[in-house]
């Protein structure tokens, strides 16, 4: 195979794998801060009663 | 009901996702000049165009949390969370944008980066809208955000200059897709579709996160009010 054609290929598949680790990274830091919140809240709900 | 249709809603992305790679990998045809790396364009442009839209929806927040603190806090806190969702779910795309671009422009250009119009403002853009993040991270008090909407409308100033830099200025980043005068556009159909389900699948993507995000800031204020008319009871 064409060695140019397989730093295509290598380039491509790094910007799509680059591309959905952050997205995919983003969502689950969205996902834990969440999660952290829901606690917070709920503990906090507890002390207050 | 409302879970259903969020589950709905999100079964709908991912397919439109999965849809989306597949047209971008495998039924798009290898442009002849730029061969398989122009397929990086699939991702870049679309993130783009979201990260506008987002920024957009900062920029309208903004403004409406500056309307209205004054005299209608429950809408100020509203407009403040969409300012703050808009800002960070357009910082995470244009975060792919900076990345992929200069991936492609490695193989195209055969150089990482330069500092033409288009890139540098671009990055200007994404430094403003980090600098409104920190700012909204580290920075405490009742002016925190309306200092955060000053900067937050400051920032969505640069949009139209990166929108418009390849147009003002000869840059060295490609003319524009759409918009750009007769020679501009996306002759194949195939090239076509296969842009226009990524824009629809990335579209759809960052709105599931916005309104994510959107809901965690708004958990957060009403938290934070109880908490503080918790501290006023005791």
């Amino acid at each position: 195979m064409d060695p140019r054609a397989i730093l295509d290929h290598q380039f491509t598949a790094a910007a799509y794998i680059i591309t959905w680790a952050i997205q995919l990274g983003y969502l689950a830091w969205l996902a834990l801060k969440w999660r952290a919140q829901k606690r917070e809240a709920s503990r906090s709900t507890r002390n207050s009663r | 009901m409302k879970k259903a249709a969020i589950g709905l809603y999100a079964t709908i992305t991912v397919a439109l996702m999965i849809w989306g790679f597949y047209q971008a990998i495998y039924v798009a045809p290898e442009e002849q000049t730029m061969h398989e790396v122009q397929r990086i364009f699939y991702y870049h442009v679309p993130s783009a165009m979201v990260a506008f839209l987002f920024f957009a929806i900062s920029l309208a927040g903004s403004i409406g949390f500056l309307a209205f603190r004054r005299n209608r806090p429950a809408y100020a806190q509203i407009s403040d969370a969409w300012a703050l969702a808009g800002a960070e779910v357009g910082v995470v795309f244009c975060t792919v944008v900076l990345i992929t671009g200069p991936i492609w422009g490695r193989r195209a250009w055969g150089i990482w980066w330069t500092w033409d119009a288009r890139l540098t403002t671009t990055l200007v853009l994404w430094l403003i809208y980090v600098s409104y993040l920190l700012l909204r991270r580290f920075a405490a008090g009742p002016q925190m955000q309306t200092l955060a909407a000053v900067l937050g409308i400051f920032g969505a100033l640069d949009v139209p200059i990166v929108y418009m830099s390849n147009r003002w200025w000869r840059t060295q980043h490609p003319a524009p897709v759409f918009g750009g005068g007769p020679d501009s556009g996306i002759k194949d159909p195939a090239m076509l579709a296969a842009f226009g389900w990524n824009v629809l699948a990335w579209l759809a993507w960052g709105v599931l996160i916005l309104a994510l995000r959107y809901h965690v800031e708004r958990q957060h204020q009403k938290f934070a009010a109880q908490e503080a008319q918790d501290a006023l009871d005791a």
